[in-house]
This record gives structure tokens, sequence and C-alpha cells, in this order.
């Protein structure tokens, strides 16, 4: 008996023994936390900080959409905080692991923060008492914090520690903490303590560090006062940040007017102490600083030095000319050293070179070093601790087939620590390393998890209307430009309000839990929280109520940042009524609000997986190992996709082997079923209950589904350029492979072969990069080199991006003699058919070399066009019939480009591979194992859960025209017959609520619950009163 | 605005030639600018690097033009190239194919008869072998024999120009009073060599290793003094291509060598502010930047400043890559920069230790103004004044 209490004990809510470890709360291990934790592991989040939210919470805002990155993070803390499957142990790290897959004993170390975590309420009492200041490491050490102090206001869990630096801790001397702390929460005498946990797998996610340019003192930083790097910068542009979002340059603390940014800082070089790598992420972080400090002052003059521009990412290439295009910015082609200081004006002088003006030097006031991504600094310990192996720079060692498996059985990685990569991908590995832990722990899966329990749900029938006000500062965002005591005054006065109070960020932990709180003492039963956008925290709130014992449907949030603070920051009296008038719509509103039900619906678990390349295949597999019943459709009459015409991978997969392996194990899997030569005819449903018909091979198969991944690939862009289609001498890319394969003798027979780069992309029709093609030049040319060592290759290109660890290949490329020359957009080179000096016909290419600023002409046996990756012929169609979204350049839109990468806003339905955006191999194999990790967590579940606002039709006012039916773009709607005729019938599991049907019914019989007339029409009113 | 444009092909036959002669690493260049940005010509008039290397690459140099003689080989590109090329590799390969075509442009038409006196006499400065000791005459420094603590590998400056053969005696007498048991090789001792290489005169070079090597061995030589940096570079790094190695050291490393056990001892003060003067082959080609500072630390009274470029980033004098011998215009040499540096720090002393960067300062001294007071001192000078009674 006393056994099984132990057994008990451990298997309990802080308890010892779970399925999953997660080490590293950055974005990618909080991914990978909440997809694990949702289908069903138990799962320890462990973090060296004080808090969850790695670098990503350091960051101002999100490169291309400029979102804020803490606003898009946090609310995923909280999240984390609340799952009950989640147990998040932070200031703690990692000693040993000893087991094997299935079955690891992990030892930690719980550092002494001085607190008591469960006696700590996090009223900052302390802080505010203490008397020390140590440099704040969450703000760079750009500015000071207490000795006590919370890591940042958004923490989890929101307690302070207590850094080493504090006077008692260092000489015994001061206590004021312990004597102001009603709770008793101050422990300056805890010791580190020692842990044991038992997991069956592990996901590693510590991160990245960024390039410290203090080792050798690169362009002047920590000699000069006025060189930053750009993470430093992260915190000068942030309204959290030691200025309060004021750019304030470290030596005088005045505003720098000209600005420069140094690309590349301990990036893509061979020199003792940097990388030889790009870090990737750098120029389009660069190119957001230089927006936003354009937001914060129009009139700053930023000049940004750099090499390759390197924009291969969704949407960078827009991001790019949307800084290029900016006043007085400009974009120098050059590396630079920092060659002064004015001692007065502490200003920099850059020295840089010009092919027309020879060096130049110029002085800035501000001079911010673009510093790349490395691993993290103790990555050698972690290897030790873990037992894996790192690659010569340290990341973490993966295989190309499988970019998330470490060398070590039942460890898995995701995020930075596999190479330097960017948010959308940390979070895509992550959901991939959670599918995979999902394949191997299938069998324990629901067994310790638990059902996250809500107090009752309070009947306010009979009550009036009691709308509390919450009205958050959001940092400096909001409460910089509008008063907010003078909101939360008027807000009182306001009818119905009978509380208001304001928050420095209510969407905190405490915070939120104080509205729950405050709900139920104050006996509220309408809640308007006055912050931002109820796009990223209106599923927070709307939890909070549920906290607070009332339905979630009484809530509103006043959006006073997006419509107001930000768009009327020069106005600050004008923000202020602004955000009043916005304050009373939402309260006026509010008081009509009603409960609404959400409701469960039952969960087919199987899965349709659209398109059966790389990306289906490696989708379907995952699923079918995590124990999901799936359908694999493919057009083809073969599965394999575009794989199949591609040889081998820069990194030196044999794709051919590689993909017959794969295709095997698809047609082995008992649980996977392929449809080949298959056309989608018709989908209807909606998450967890899809039905898809397919028409294949002459038979019609009607397939229920509860989640569907599109995975419909890519194709080639057939050039009408240079010649292609009119010489048979100019190929593309793919074409080339092939001849190579083929062993075509015309290679053999070349003296010379050119490669044209950005062929069909980068331009006003196609306004994007396709990402791969350098990197595919690069493979090309040096497998030729090989091959064919006498053969001349010619390179031309407009910025090689050779982004990530192929910058080693691009740089190796150029060491065996492979001839790089770079062209700019409007003096593209031009090809003849021609005979050279020996009569022998060659294709002379013409191209302006920018250095030499001469015309080089040559002559080349063959062409090679690298020709763009252009969205799938079938896909709008695909999109069509499962209603997600495309982007401009006609890839699939995913839900939100940096935190739900694989999912599409329409529930149930994920992406993965080049249907998204072009992308290589392991990206397409790490983004297709994404996809079924969020599949794989959403068919976990028993149910899915379906919106309470809907619309609904009063029967009796309904004339059956029709008008609505056509409107629904879901399908939602249609004619039931009834004793008085058919009448339209909303089925509510289809309906978005977006309210199109309610608009155009003429006799208004449709309601959309949440937003109806009277709430509407009182808001108006509001508006106007 | 548009200018006609020259249309130029890529030469595969020149490629290779360029190739040939060693110029490979040139095609890693991916054009960034960095060494123009640091290269010290760019300080006093327009001169691209990245424009040199480029042309290396695609067979396009001029052979019979300037460019290629300009870079005095100083190792800053190099140093902050991050790609890895070779500039230096790249002009001398170049100069290599010039060389072998006689092409000698204006600058440097005295390269052709220095190789001359190289060859007749085993030194660049048209004196004869004979008087080549002539220096030491009535100080007693004996020939070297077997079994002998050092060699001390004298130099060709050092031998026979005015200014630095005062240098070669005060460093005779500092080393018979430490007691060092030393020897010279007098008319047996060829001019190292390393300059002429860099000139592209590779067979030149070769002669003169072979017969200094064959010296060496001879007289049963382990350990060479060195007090040229020059020699120093050519001694540690080129050599050994011979499959020879000798124990090398450098005069200052000897000297901390020598005041570190005692056998020499500083006994008067030098109260003046000096500057130190890194030799490009003495600190970026070999990273000997502690020892001549540790030194004058020692010196009693002795106030060391530093200027603004210093260490790794030390400006060169203009003397490197042959350019010793190259006519430099009169506004475009680095030394009366690097005195004006000196000057601004204040210092009084210019003290450094390659007979190079001496020569072209002592020039540069003259330009000076009239009452400016700064000395150039080698830095065995110096020592020597210190160590008398």
């Amino acid at each position: 008996m006393e056994k099984l209490d132990k057994e008990l004990d451990r298997i309990m809510p802080g308890g010892t023994f779970g399925d999953v470890m997660v080490v590293g709360g950055g974005i990618s291990g909080i991914q990978a936390a909440l997809d694990l934790a949702t289908s069903g592991f138990k799962v320890f989040l462990v973090d060296r900080a004080p808090t969850i939210g790695g670098k990503m919470a350091q960051l101002d805002k999100t490169f291309p959409t400029n979102d804020c990155s803490m606003c898009i993070e946090s609310p995923k803390f909280i999240e984390c905080d609340r799952h009950p499957n989640i147990e998040i142990m932070t200031y703690t790290e990692v000693d040993r692991v000893d087991g094997k897959a299935g079955d690891f004993t992990v030892s930690l170390t719980k550092k002494a923060r001085y607190i008591d975590e469960d006696k700590c309420t996090g009223c900052t009492t302390c802080v505010e008492y203490c008397p020390v200041q140590v440099p704040d490491p969450f703000n760079q050490d750009l500015c000071g914090n207490k000795a006590v102090h919370i890591y940042f206001s958004q923490a989890v869990p929101l307690v302070p520690y207590i850094d080493e630096r504090c006077l008692y801790l260092e000489e015994k001397k001061c206590s004021i903490c312990t004597a102001v702390c009603k709770n008793g929460a101050i422990d300056l005498h805890q010791k580190p303590e020692q842990i044991e946990i038992n997991v069956g797998a592990i996901v590693l996610s510590p991160g990245l560090d960024t390039f410290d340019p203090a080792t050798r003192g690169d362009f002047g930083y920590g000699t000069y006062e006025n060189v930053v790097t750009s993470l430093d910068f992260e915190r000068l542009l942030c309204a959290t940040g030691p200025h309060e979002g004021e750019i304030l340059r470290p030596s005088d603390k005045k505003h720098p007017q000209k600005i420069a940014w140094i690309h590349c800082v301990g990036s893509r070089q061979v020199i003792e102490g940097g990388n030889s790598y790009c870090s990737s992420v750098c120029c389009s972080y660069i190119q957001k600083q230089v927006i936003l400090s354009k937001d914060h002052n129009a009139d700053m003059v930023a000049t940004i030095f750099h090499n390759d521009i390197r924009s291969h990412g969704k949407d960078f290439e827009r991001f790019y000319q949307r800084a290029e295009n900016l006043s007085d910015v400009t974009f120098v082609r050059s590396y630079v050293q920092a060659s002064g200081e004015d001692p007065e004006s502490k200003n920099v002088v850059i020295r840089y070179s010009t092919p027309d003006d020879g060096v130049k030097e110029d002085e800035f006031d501000l001079v911010v070093l673009g510093v790349g991504l490395c691993p993290p600094k103790d990555s050698m310990g972690l290897a030790e601790k873990f037992g894996i192996e790192l690659t010569p720079y340290g990341f973490c060692e993966t295989d190309s087939t499988n970019p998330v498996q470490t060398s070590r059985e039942g460890i898995l990685v995701s995020g930075a620590f596999r190479g330097p990569i960017d948010i959308p991908e940390s979070v895509m590995t992550a959901s991939g390393a959670s599918a995979q832990v999902g394949e191997m722990l299938d069998y324990r899966r629901g067994k310790l998890a638990r059902d996250r329990v809500y107090p009752e749900e309070r009947d306010v029938t009979d009550e009036d209307a009691k709308v509390g006000v919450f009205v958050c500062h959001c940092g400096a965002n909001i409460g910089r430009i509008v008063d907010i005591p003078s909101v939360v005054d008027y807000s009182l006065s306001l009818d119905n309000v009978t509380h208001a109070e304001e928050g420095l960020f209510i969407c905190s932990t405490d915070a939120a839990a104080q509205i729950s709180n405050t709900i139920r003492e104050k006996g509220l039963n309408r809640v308007v929280v006055a912050a931002c956008t109820p796009r990223t925290h209106e599923p927070l709130f709307r939890d909070t109520l549920r906290e607070g014992g009332i339905n979630q449907y009484f809530f509103d949030m006043a959006n006073i940042r997006e419509h107001c603070s930000w768009v009327h920051s020069k106005q600050k009296e004008e923000a202020t009524v602004k955000a009043k008038d916005i304050v009373r719509m939402s309260v006026a509103r509010t008081k009509n609000l009603e409960p609404l039900q959400e409701f469960d619906l039952p969960v087919t678990k199987a899965a349709l997986v659209v398109g059966g390349g790389i990306a289906g295949m490696t989708s379907a597999l995952s699923l079918a190992s995590q124990g999901i019943d799936v359908h694999l459709v493919e057009k083809e009459k073969d599965l394999g996709g575009m794989a199949l015409r591609i040889r081998s991978t820069l990194d030196g997969l044999d794709v051919q082997s590689y993909i017959k392996e794969l295709i095997e194990k698809v047609y082995k899997h008992q649980r996977i079923q392929v449809a080949h030569s298959a056309t989608i005819t018709d989908v209807s449903g909606y998450v967890g209950n899809f039905v898809t018909t397919v028409e294949f091979e002459g038979r019609v198969r009607e397939i229920c589904h509860g989640a569907a991944i599109l995975t419909t690939g890519a194709d080639e862009y057939k050039p009408t350029e240079y010649l292609y289609g009119e010489d048979d001498r100019v190929l593309t890319q793919l074409e080339l492979e092939e001849a190579v394969v083929k062993g075509d003798g015309r290679l053999a027979e070349a003296t010379s072969l050119a490669m044209i780069q950005c062929v069909g992309c980068r331009s006003e029709e196609k306004n994007y990069c396709a990402r791969v093609c350098c990197g595919q030049a690069v493979k090309n040319a040096l497998k030729l080199k090989e091959d064919y060592p006498e053969l001349d290759i010619y390179v031309l290109y407009r910025d090689m991006r050779t982004y990530g660890f192929s910058e080693d290949a691009y740089r190796e490329a150029a060491e065996k003699g492979i001839r790089f020359v770079r062209f700019e957009a409007d003096a593209k080179p031009e090809v003849e058919a021609a005979t050279d000096d020996e009569g022998r016909p060659v294709l002379r290419l013409t191209v302006t070399d920018p250095v030499l600023q001469k015309n080089l002409e040559i002559d080349n046996s063959l062409l090679v066009l690298s020709a763009a990756v252009v969205p799938a012929a079938g896909a709008s169609e695909v999109a069509r019939w499962f209603k997600v979204a495309m982007n401009p350049d006609g890839f699939f839109q995913e839900a939100h480009v940096k935190l739900r990468p694989v999912d599409f806003a329409a529930d149930g339905v994920f992406l993965g591979g080049t249907n998204h955006y072009p992308k290589n191999i392991s990206e397409t194999i790490a983004q297709a194992l994404g996809a079924a990790g969020r599949a794989g967590s959403l068919l976990s579940q028993d149910t899915v859960t379906a919106s309470g606002s809907v619309c609904e039709v009063e029967e009796d006012d309904c004339v059956s025209c029709g008008a609505c039916i056509t409107a629904c773009s879901y399908g939602a709607i249609s004619f039931q017959d009834t004793p008085k005729g058919a009448k339209a019938v909303v089925n509510p599991v289809l309906c978005k609520g977006d309210g199109l049907c309610s608009a155009k019914c003429p006799t208004s019989a449709i309601v959309l619950k949440h937003f109806t007339d009277k709430e509407v029409m009182d808001q108006i009113d509001a508006a106007l009163a | 605005m548009t200018k006609p444009m020259e249309t130029v092909a890529p030469f595969k036959e020149i490629i290779d030639e360029f190739k040939e002669a060693g110029a490979v690493s040139c095609s890693l260049c991916y054009q960034c600018g960095k060494c123009d940005v640091v290269c010290p010509w760019n300080r006093v008039k327009d001169f691209s690097m990245r424009k040199v290397v480029r042309e290396a690459s695609l067979g396009l140099a001029e052979i019979e033009g300037e460019e290629i003689w300009t870079c005095t080989t100083c190792g800053t590109c190099p140093d902050n190239c991050p790609r890895g090329v070779g500039q230096i590799e790249t002009v001398v390969s170049l100069r290599k194919v010039a060389s072998e075509y006689g092409v000698f442009p204006g600058s440097v038409k005295a390269v052709r008869a220095v190789r001359g006196s190289l060859t007749a006499d085993g030194n660049p400065l048209q004196e004869e072998r004979a008087n080549r000791g002539n220096w030491a005459d009535g100080l007693g420094v004996p020939k070297f024999k077997e079994g002998m603590e050092v060699l001390y590998f004298v130099g060709c400056y050092y031998s026979y120009d005015p200014r630095m053969k005062k240098a070669a005696v005060a460093t005779a007498k500092i080393l018979k009073q430490a007691g060092v048991d030393f020897g010279i090789l007098g008319s047996k001792e060829s001019c190292c060599g390393e300059s002429i290489r860099k000139t592209g005169g590779e067979e030149a070079f070769r002669s003169l290793a072979r017969e200094n090597i064959k010296t060496f061995i001879d007289n049963g030589v382990k350990r060479i003094l060195v007090a040229s940096p020059h020699c120093y570079e050519t001694f540690v790094k080129e050599y050994p291509e011979f499959m020879v190695n000798f124990e090398v050291v450098h005069m200052t490393s000897f000297l901390l060598e020598l005041l570190a056990e005692g056998r020499l001892e500083l006994r008067g003060d030098f109260a003046k502010k000096v500057t130190y003067h890194d030799p490009c082959y003495l600190g970026r080609h070999n990273g000997i930047y502690d020892a001549p500072r540790d030194i004058l630390h020692k010196i009693p009274g002795l106030d060391l400043v530093e200027m603004r470029d210093n260490r790794e980033k030390s400006l060169c004098c203009g003397g490197g890559g042959g350019r010793i011998w190259a006519d430099t215009h009169k506004d475009e040499r680095f030394s009366d920069l690097r005195l004006a540096q000196a000057e601004e720090v204040g210092a009084e002393v210019l003290v450094t230790s390659c007979p190079y960067c001496i020569t072209h300062f002592e020039e540069a001294r003259l330009n000076l103004a009239d009452d400016a007071k700064l000395e150039i001192r080698d830095i065995t000078e110096l020592i020597h004044e210190v160590i008398q009674d």
C-alpha cells in the first residue's frame, strides 16, 4: 500500500514521473511542450532562465509582419502555465541523462532563486525596497534592475529571483526584502535542489546565443560607446526596453539621427573566432530594425553596409524592398571597418568601399552590429550531458532526412540548436519533434494526462449587467500615448461599470489571475479589456473569464493599441479621447452580451494527406506511426513528386535511394492507404469530421477524416527568357541534374558552362526569392566540377543566397575555381547564339562585372537557368476545396507566419513542403513532420470544440429565398424541410461566424450570435453619443 | 550618364598561367571590399586590391601595369579577409608572371638592378660582397664557428647602410657585454631573399636561399639571431621549403631573453616619451608584439605611449613587398602618416626593429618641421644606451 502511495505521488501533479522533458523554454520549447501536452503527454518544460520565453521574448518585433514579439509569444507562456499537462521548471539546469529511450532518468539542479515560489504572490514589494542595482540581463545590461526582480513583466512563473550580486548574498549586509515580504517568501538561505525525473523522451530546444563581438573587439564593440549589437538594439527599440522604447544611444542618451547597420558580424568568414556559415536571419532582422527605427524617427538617416542580401524567406523580398524604399535609407554593398571615434561627439567613423569612388568614410551617431547566431555557449557541455553528437560548429548533429532526431535515440531536437534558423522553422521543428515523440510513445499517450477543471459557471440571467473594465498600459505601447488613469476614471463613470482598474501588462499571468479573482469578488458578469487585439489575446481572456466562473462570451476587447495608440502616437490628447470612445462603445456592447455554449464534436481518427511527394509521405508515415489511419492521395500515377527529378542534396543525400526507401515504407505501412492518379471531387465537413470524395483509377471513394494535410508541392518555372525553348543548349537546373544522371554527352564535350540565377523570380511578376536555387546551382556546379574538372563554370547571380551551412559549399565552389559574377537587377545578362574565334558555335553571354566595371563576354557550350520554384498547377483548386487561403504569389497562406507555420486558418487543415514556400528537402521534411505533429495533436483528442459565436435562423422569419446559402463560403447553410416548408438551417459546426448570411438575409431571419443587431447598434449608438 | 563600357573576355590560358604562378586563392573572393577598406594605400590614394584580385581570378590582370606592384604586403587585408583570400600570394604570383616577361613599370624599374646586384654580390644595394662584414671592423666580432651559441645574421641593410650600420654596431656591443658566444658570417652571408621573392623574383630568391642554407650547414649553424623581421619571416616560413629547419630568434625576443636571464643589465635610464612601431613582418606576419614592448617597459624612466594604429592594426612604413626599392610619390608615403601619428601622441622617440621601417622613417623625418624633435631609433640602439656604465 505504501509503495502504491509513493507511486501515486510520483505520477500526480508535482511528481517526478512524466512522458517528455522539453529542455529549453524559448518559442520552440514552448511549442513542443504545448503540442505534446495537448496530445496527451505529461511534459516537464525546463529552462535555465528564471522564466520561459527565450530569445524571442527579447525581440521588439518580428519580421516580416512586424508583429510585437512579446505580444504574440506571451499568450503561449500563459497557455503553458495553465495547461494541466505541463509542469514548468525554471532556473533549472539538466546535469545528467541516464537510461534509454522510453526510460530516461534526468538529474536536474534547481538553482536557488532565494524565493519560495509557492509563497510568492508576485507583488514585487521586495523589488521596490531592494537598494541594489545590477545590470539587467533581459535588457542586455543596457540598464540596471534591482538585485531582486522579476525577469520581465510577462514572466512565467511571475516570481522574482535574487541576483548573486545581492548585498546579502555577497556580504551578508542587507535583508530588507525579507522584512518587507508579507508572505515570508524570501529565503536567502535557499540551496540549490537536486531533482531526478523520469521521462520516456526528451526534446532539446536550448536555442541559440548571438555572436559576441567583444571577444575580438569587432568594429570597436567594447571600445566605442556607440557601437551596439543588434540584440542590444532590439531592447533599445522595445517599449519595455532600457529607455521605454526611446532609441537613445549609450554615450549621451540622445536620439541618434544617423545610424549604420553592419551585416555579417561574426558570420560568413574564415577568420579566427568567426563563423564560416551564414546566420540566415540577420539580413531580414536588420531590415526590420531599419523600418522600426524610421517609425520611431521619420527623419533618421540609415545606412546599411552589407554583402549579399539574403531575403530567402516567405515575403522577405517584399520586406527588403519596403526597407530599401524608405527615404534616407541607403544600402551599401561593402564590408567596413570602424576606423575611429570622435573624442568629442563619440560618433563612430565607418570606412567602406565603393567600386566607383574608392574607399570613403562616414560618421554615424550609432552603429548597430548585425551579429550572427551561434550554438548555445555551453553546447559542448550539453552534448556531454545528453550524450549527443555535435557538428563541427557546435550545433546539434542531425540527419538531413530526419532533421529533429539527435544521435541518441529518444532525444529529439528543435529550434536553433539545429543551426541558424528563424522563428517559424523553430516552431515547425518543435511540432516535428512532438510528432516523433508521438510515434515513439504512442503506447502511453493519455495515461498521465489530465483535463483542465474550471469552476462551475455562474448563472447571471437575473443579474443586472455589472461590467468590469481593465485598461492595459501594454508596457509603454499604450501608456506612453494614452492617459490610462483618465481612461479608468472615465470608465467608472459609464453606466453598468462597477469596477475599473489599470495594469502594466494585463496579459501577464498574475494580472490575468487577478481578473478572475476580481470577477468573483466583485460579482462582475461582464468584462471589457481595453488593450490590444482579440486576434492574439481573446482566447486568453475568455479563458480568464471561465476561471472567474462566468460564461466566456461575456467578454469584449476594446482595442486601444492598434486602433489608437499605435496610429495616433503623435496626438496624445486626441488618442486619450479616442480610447475613451472605444471603451464606451465596448461597454455598450458588452451589457447586451449573452452566454453562449460551445460544444464538443467527436473526432474521426484518420487523416487525409494530399500530395505524395517527400512532404506528403513524411507526414503520412509520421501520422501512421502515431497510430492514425492515413489516406494518401497523389495526382500522378507514382509517388515521389518533384524529388524524383533531384539527384542529390548539397549535404550529399542520395535522393533517389532515399525516396525509394520512403515509398517502400509508405506502401508497407498498414495504416496508410494510397490512392494514385487521384482527383479530389468534393470536400465537405469540418475539423474532426471531414468527408472527401476522391476519384482514382476509375474508382470513387468517400474518405472520412478528422484532419487534412496539404502537401501538394510546387513546380519548376518554365522560362521564356535566355533562349530557353529556342536553343536546346539552354537547360533548367532540374534538366541539368537529369543530364548529369544520364551522362549527357554534351557535358563531356562542353568547355564552358554558365548558370544564371533568379530566372523567373525576384521580378515584378514573381516578387519573391525561390530560396533553393542558389544552393542548387552550387550543388550542381560542384558535381560538374567533380565529373569534368576541365569544364569552366560561371554562376551569374544577383545575391548568392546560400544561407546557413550552405555558405560553406558556396566557398568550396569558389575555391574549386567556379567563377561567380554578380549582376544588377536592371542589367541582366544577355545571351546570343554566336560562333567563337575558332568557328565553334557558342552561347555568348554578356554581363557587367560590378567590380571591374567592364562587360564580361563569356562563350559557353551550355547555359543553365536557375528557374524559380512556382506554385503547383493544381494548388488553387485544392485551396478552394479546403477553403484555405493563398498569398499573392500563389503559395498557401499559413495561419500565422511566425507562430502557426503549418496550420491553416481553417481548422483541421495543415500544410507542409513547397506549397507553403520553396524549400529544400531537409526543410521540407522538417515542415512535414511539423504538420504531422500538429495534425497528430488534433487527432489524439476525442473531441474538438466548436465556437458559440455562430449564426442561427429564426425559422418563422425565413422566406426560403436561399440568399444566405449563396453567401456562405463554408457551405454551412442548407434548406431543411419543416412543416412550414423548406427553411434555411445553419450547421453550427461549419459556421465560421463571419455573418455574411446575416447581412444578406432580407428578413433579418439570421442572427449571428455574439454580434446581434442589438449589440452592434448599441455599440454604434455609443460611438455617436 | 551611360559611358561606353569596355568589353573583355575572361582568358582561360591567362587564368591558367596566373594559377600556375600561384594565384589560386583569388578565386575565393566574394568582393566584399574589406581589403580596400583596411588597405593603407587608401589613406593616400585610390587603390583597389579587390579589383586586382578580381582581375587575377578572371585572367584580366594587367601585368604590365603599376597596380600589381602597389601592394606592400603589409598583411592587413589577408588578416581581415573573411573569405581567406591570399592577397599577397596573388600579387606575388602576378609579379612572377610580369618578371618572366621582364616587365617592370616606372616605379619599380629599380628591381631589375636589384636583382643584378643580388646575383652578383648577394645584396640589393650594389655593394661589394667582400665589404659585407666591414661594419664590424675593430669591434672584435669573431667569424662564426661551429659550437657557438648563436649566429648573428646581420642582414643587408644593417651591413651596408650607413644609418643601419649604427644599429649593427650597437647589437655587437650588447651581445659582447652580455657575454653571448656569437659570430657572423661576414662576406659569406647573403641576402635572405625575402623581399626579392615578393617582387616575383622566385629564381633569385631560391639561389640566395640555397646559398645561405649551404653556408649555415657548412658552418654547423644551429641557432640564428636576426635583426630584420624580413630575414625572420623567410627563415621561419620559407626556408623550410628546402627541407631545413634552423632555430631562428628575432632580436627583440633574444634581448628579452638576455634581460630575463640577467645576462644583460639596464643601468642607465632613458627618460623620454617613446612610441613603438610594429613592423609588419614582426607583428602581423609573425605575431611578435609583446617582446619589444616588454623590453621597453623594463627601461628605467622610459614612458611608452601607443600610436593610434598599433599592434595588429599597425600602419605599414611602405617598405615591404619590395617597395623598399620602388619610387613612391612624395605625397603617398605611409611613413609621413606614421610620423604624424607618433607626434600626435607626443612621442620624442619612435622605436622599431626593422631596417626598412627605419630607413623610411629617417627619410620622412626630413620632412618634419624644423623644430620637430622626433628621433628614430632601432631598439638595439636604445638598449645599448642604457647598458653602459
